[in-house]
């Protein structure tokens, strides 16, 4: 199949959507498929063969962030002149409602357009003044994907009209083949040892890190050779500032990690907390940790309840109860069985997840959407689907 | 001379609303043929469901599902819709071994069934809302398509795809 995948945001910096369509896009062609990827991008900025520049993007206050997009005349001739040479079978749009390629190239699509939407927070102020715009992107999607039952949730009710979920995918290879960082994750025997991780901004309170440091620093005096390591944006000082003086020699600080050293971090602890105390919308994190094999202690939220399969491929503590979760630190890194046990369930959990997997479910879709836009049905095997998942 | 800019202003005015409406025309007639198309799409696919139960209902399973494939590949329209339901259920009453050639025959086409639906549905409402705006129904735009109906059924899916310990 040919396919033609847009992004909004620019390759230059690294993101969320950014990630997901580089990931989608390999996963598509290792399935043997042909794949054109437009996104915005510095000319000479060094991208991937499949990757097409639509030109510079320009930072754009937007949505209370800043999004570098491209938007405007020639951006649209670029995705006309795309569109046009690539002869697609399907269009694959990523976030079609913000002002971007991707509704540059939903308006200028013919044939069927898959659209992915990845935020929950779909409806923006600009948006939301122009009703009448909003009818005619939606209009031209045949086929919706969203990314978490959040952002499905937000189709259904604001957007008028069903979206099937696909979970994020991860891929598995890169996480399980990892090598700890040297040192890492070391002892952990019943009463002392083991090492608790943590990744993501410990400034921001949804993110729950204050009730990782209080299960932290209640547990440490009782458990000799306990440790914590951080990974993240934020200052460094700032960090041990929230600890007592003599347990700050037991906290690692890697600070911000690239994303290819996330592996490593993930496979070196014994437990990969996520106390997080809502606004996660899928809980991408957790399918990472399960699938560096590490085992995951994570807050009862909606989403991680969902990836960790109730409970059986993580273990699940009351959101924002640090007593709980000192418990269950405890508990755990006490038993190597269960903890061994918890992984094994994480494996097959994860499998689900893993790209090739996901980017099967999306094929599908795909044929879906050809279908309702000639009206003849796809053969699996012309699709590249496997007769069993 | 006003006469002559109210005769400059009155022709821009008409041709503005004449653009408008031919570009709602084609609109509501690409929004038609699309749900149009989305139907035949179903149609075939809920026809695969069928035949993909009925083979599998010959080998096992026995009369009950075979009788209810049949009669979903037979019903007459207006008994469609309550013969695909009937058939979803039974499908659900019997054991589906994924690993059987035939099981996951009838487990891939009811999940490209419910796709089939999700998106039909979809391109069904926007062909309704499209149609029903007064403007189209006053000039009577699209009144050459038959006005696009939901084929409403449950959802298919025979193993929900969020749920991850089965699949």
């Amino acid at each position: 199949m040919r396919i033609g995948i847009v992004c909004p945001y620019s390759f230059d910096v690294p993101g969320g959507v950014q990630n997901h369509v580089v990931d989608l896009a390999e996963a598509l062609i290792g399935l043997g498929h042909e794949v054109s990827v437009l996104a915005p991008a510095d000319d000479d900025a060094p991208l991937p063969p499949y990757v097409v520049s639509a030109g510079r993007a320009v930072p754009l206050p937007y949505n209370g962030s800043v999004a570098r997009i491209a938007f405007g005349p020639v951006s649209t001739a670029r995705v006309r002149r795309w569109i046009n040479r690539g002869e697609f079978d399907v269009l694959h749009v990523h976030e079609p409602l913000t002002l971007s390629l991707s509704m540059l190239a939903v308006l200028c699509a013919r044939g069927p357009v898959v659209a992915t939407f990845h935020t929950a927070m779909t409806r923006s102020r600009v948006l939301a003044a122009a009703q009448g715009v909003l009818r005619i992107v939606l209009e031209r999607i045949t086929a919706r994907i969203a990314v978490s039952a959040l952002a499905r949730k937000v189709q259904v009710e604001h957007m008028d009209g069903g979206a099937v979920e696909i979970p994020n995918g991860v891929t598995v290879a890169r996480f399980a083949g990892a090598r700890p960082l040297p040192a890492w994750p070391g002892e952990c025997g019943p009463g002392q040892g083991g090492t608790v991780g943590f990744l993501g901004r410990f400034t921001e309170p949804r993110k729950g890190f204050p009730i990782l440091r209080d299960a932290f620093v209640a547990l440490a005096p009782h458990r000799p050779g306990l440790r914590l390591l951080v990974a993240g944006p934020g200052d460094r000082d700032d960090l041990y500032a929230r600890f007592p003086a003599e347990l700050r020699e037991r906290v690692t600080f890697l600070g911000l990690i690239p994303e290819v050293e996330k592996p490593r971090m993930l496979r070196s602890v014994h437990l990969y907390v996520a106390p997080n105390t809502g606004g996660e919308s899928f809980g991408m994190i957790l399918t990472e940790a399960l699938a560096a094999g590490t085992t995951v202690v994570a807050s009862d939220l909606d989403a991680f309840r969902r990836v960790l399969d109730g409970g059986r491929a993580g273990r699940l503590f009351p959101t924002g109860d640090a007593v709980a979760l000192r418990a269950a630190l405890t508990e755990l890194l006490d038993d190597p069985a269960r903890r061994a046990e918890l992984t094994a369930c994480g494996d097959q959990v994860v499998a689900h997840f893993d790209w090739p997997v996901v980017a099967r479910r999306v094929l599908e879709v795909y044929a879906a959407a050809i279908e309702a836009t000639d009206g003849r049905v796809i053969d699996q095997e012309w699709a590249g689907l496997p007769e069993r998942m | 001379m006003p006469g002559m800019w109210w005769l400059v202003g009155t022709g821009l005015v008409l041709g503005l609303v004449a653009a408008y409406l031919i570009w709602t025309a084609g609109r509501v007639e690409r929004l038609q043929a699309r749900a149009e198309l989305a139907a035949r799409a179903l149609d075939a696919h809920l026809l695969r469901r069928a035949a993909a139960a009925a083979v599998l209902a010959e080998r096992r399973y026995g009369v009950e599902l075979y009788a209810a494939a049949r009669i979903a590949l037979d019903a007459a329209p207006d008994e469609r819709e309550a013969a695909e339901n009937d058939l979803t259920r039974q499908l659900r009453t019997v054991d589906l071994d994924p690993a059987d050639r035939d099981c996951a025959a009838v487990i891939a086409a009811s999940r490209r069934l419910a796709l089939a639906r999700q998106v039909h549905t979809d391109l069904v409402r926007d062909a309704r809302s499209a149609r029903g705006r007064p403007l189209v129904r006053l000039f009577r735009m699209g009144r050459r398509h038959s006005w696009p109906r939901y084929f409403d059924i449950d959802d298919p899916t025979l193993t929900v795809p969020a749920d991850v310990t089965t699949g």
